[in-house]
């Protein structure tokens, strides 16, 4: 369960102060398929950045699972987002230098998995993903939608409690749109992997089962489907 | 997978890579080059003089270096001998007995140090043998003698010729007696060739009408033994009677000159090392700069920062070794060929040959091929690129993943 208790997040900028998150009041629960929208500026990249403890809530806390994450200090906050969040980002950021798979063992070798049980997982997460003939391919060998799959991969392959997706179909066509969605709703139907998306993206929408609509950082309105 | 991240980045940029390594092989091949040969140049001089005449290392008794008296001659000790000789490092050791002496012939005469040498034993030390220039290094009978060349020269001295020596015996004694010249030594050195005159070790003795005495007990060392170490296991191994001095101690003047060389030698280094400094400093800012974005990512993924910090570490040691590693091998073949070919010291201009030959020295410079050389350097380099990885580590010690992913 994923709680956040009157969030707020303000940034400087020169003299002024926006107000990118405010006072948000959030129950997410285990194995949502969950949509974070509104339009650019709305906070909602800040919202799930503050959920994913990459960036600290001027005040306001973070709750996961009982744990007050928001309170962290940096390297706890750094060993708590590898065990328990996956991150998907707009630009797939993977590690230009590895191959697919070595993107996915990365994350377990940090973890301490052993090697055979990471080439076993990551074989698994790409054929998931049906990325399972192209493991050796580099970033730069792959496509936007393949780079994307495999980020979906690597996100999984810490086992993590929940996924958070920014704006994850904002650089992929339609067909790879429908393709990473298709992964992803599967993962969550099958596997109860919690989803946590923001997105304007009206396809990631349609198959969300709940879209939180943020405007000036607070939320307009809130639909379960 | 740490290191297949750091090995694969530096792969990256593959043309900053090859200027990086280039330039940190051509530093080191400049430095090891030039240290070579300053090294091979120092080893020379020190084995010219120290296998002329005054040892690695030398025995007396105690006092004897402060006041240079006959009466602080020491015994010839077999036991100390024995003692000495199972010192490691210890190769040859022979007595030495020298005193001073008014040498005449005809109407001229002039001082001069004799000594008297055990000269079976003194040639497994000094390569005497090379330089005697007419007659023989031996002696037939207790009267002959082997003059230094400037002495012949200013007696106009002939093998054969007599020459009488007269000085102070042991304890107040009176010593005189008449010598024949056997041979004319040139010790390529103007001090000693002006002054010095050889005998027999027995014969000396019974100049100065003493007992079984030294004044010196000459040590030679193995290869690659360090003089001060076995100087001071000698020191633990023998009484206090005695004082145990290295050549440096002995010849304090070469040792100065060689140290003020040095620091020329050090000062160039500096300068390349400052060179080779900014280079490698100038890739890792450029590596850090244009990584933030991907640190962030992985600060974000859940890499530590000290995994981050190790992957730009290991880049910097990377690229510093493998410039290391070029700079050794293009370095090797040469100094081991100018080790073999030594370079003339009439390369540099002509009568530098006379005037180092007159100083004692072979006009040469061999290239030292010891690997203490590259090793030091490399090490100082390896240092170098941890020292430049601290600019990196703070900068990731104190990055923000969102703020350096929004750059």
């Amino acid at each position: 369960m994923i709680q956040t208790e009157k969030l707020n997040k303000i940034y400087k900028q020169g003299k002024l102060k926006v107000k990118a998150v405010n006072n948000v009041n959030l129950k997410i629960s285990d194995g949502e398929f969950t949509a974070i929208v509104g339009p650019s500026g709305s906070g909602k990249t800040t919202l799930l950045n503050c959920i994913g403890g990459l960036d600290k809530p001027t005040n306001g806390k973070v709750t996961i699972d009982g744990e007050v994450i928001s309170s962290y200090p940096s390297n706890k906050m750094i060993k708590f987002r590898l065990n328990n969040i996956g991150f998907v980002f707009q630009a797939y950021n993977l590690i230009p230098v590895l191959s697919a798979k070595e993107n996915i063992e990365m994350i377990m070798l940090m973890q301490g998995y052993d090697k055979q049980e990471r080439e076993q997982r990551s074989n698994d997460l790409l054929n998931e993903v049906g990325m399972g003939n192209m493991s050796k391919r580099r970033p730069a060998q792959l496509s936007g939608g393949q780079q994307q799959r495999v980020a979906v991969a690597r996100a999984l392959a810490s086992k993590p409690k929940f996924i958070l997706a920014d704006e994850p179909t904002a650089n992929l066509d339609s067909i790879s749109t429908a393709k990473l969605l298709d992964i992803m709703s599967r993962l969550n139907k099958q596997e109860n992997i919690t989803f946590i998306f923001s997105s304007h993206d009206q396809r990631v929408i349609d198959r969300a089962r709940r879209v939180i609509t943020l405007e000036d950082g607070k939320i307009i309105t809130d639909k379960k489907k | 997978m740490i290191f297949k991240i750091a090995w694969r980045n530096i792969g990256r940029n593959k043309k900053r890579t090859l200027i990086t390594t280039l330039s940190v092989s051509a530093a080191l091949f400049l430095i090891i080059l030039m240290r070579s040969m300053q090294f091979g140049f120092y080893d020379n001089i020190i084995h010219s003089i120290v296998q002329s005449y005054s040892g690695y290392i030398q025995v007396h008794s105690n006092g004897y270096w402060e006041k240079q008296s006959l009466n602080n001659a020491m015994e010839i000790d077999d036991d100390l001998i024995n003692k000495i000789n199972s010192v490691d490092g210890v190769k040859n050791l022979t007595n030495r007995l020298q005193t001073f002496a008014l040498v005449s012939k005809g109407e001229k005469s002039k001082g001069a140090i004799i000594n008297g040498v055990e000269i079976e034993k003194e040639q497994l030390i000094t390569d005497w043998n090379k330089k005697i220039i007419e007659g023989s290094q031996y002696f037939d009978s207790t009267d002959q003698i082997v003059l230094s060349k400037g002495i012949a020269e200013y007696f106009n001295t002939k093998i054969g010729d007599t020459l009488v020596l007269f000085g102070q015996g042991y304890q107040g004694m009176m010593a005189a007696g008449k010598y024949v010249a056997n041979g004319i030594i040139d010790l390529k050195n103007p001090g000693l060739n002006k002054m010095t005159i050889f005998m027999d070790i027995k014969s000396a003795q019974d100049y100065i009408s003493s007992d079984d005495i030294a004044t010196h007990l000459i040590i030679d060392k193995e290869k690659y033994y360090n003089e001060k170490k076995i100087a001071e296991n000698i020191s633990n191994v023998i009484s206090d009677d005695y004082e145990v001095m290295t050549w440096k101690e002995i010849l304090p003047e070469l040792d100065q000159m060689i140290t003020a060389d040095n620091v020329g030698g050090l000062i160039m280094a500096f300068i390349l090392y400052v060179i080779v400094c900014f280079g490698m400093f100038g890739t890792v800012l450029m590596m850090t700069e244009e990584r933030k974005y991907e640190f962030g990512v992985l600060l974000s993924i859940g890499m530590s920062k000290i995994k981050l910090y190790l992957i730009i570490l290991l880049e910097t040691i990377m690229l510093s070794s493998i410039g290391v590693i070029i700079g050794i091998i293009l370095t090797r073949p040469i100094s081991l060929y100018f080790n073999k070919n030594p370079i003339h010291m009439d390369s540099f201009g002509e009568g530098l040959s006379d005037a180092m030959g007159e100083f004692g020295f072979d006009p040469i410079i061999p290239f030292s091929i010891n690997w203490d050389i590259p090793i030091s350097h490399a090490i100082f380099i390896f240092c170098v690129s941890i020292l430049i990885s601290i600019y990196p580590a703070i900068r990731i010690f104190s990055l923000n993943p969102i703020k350096s992913m929004k750059q």
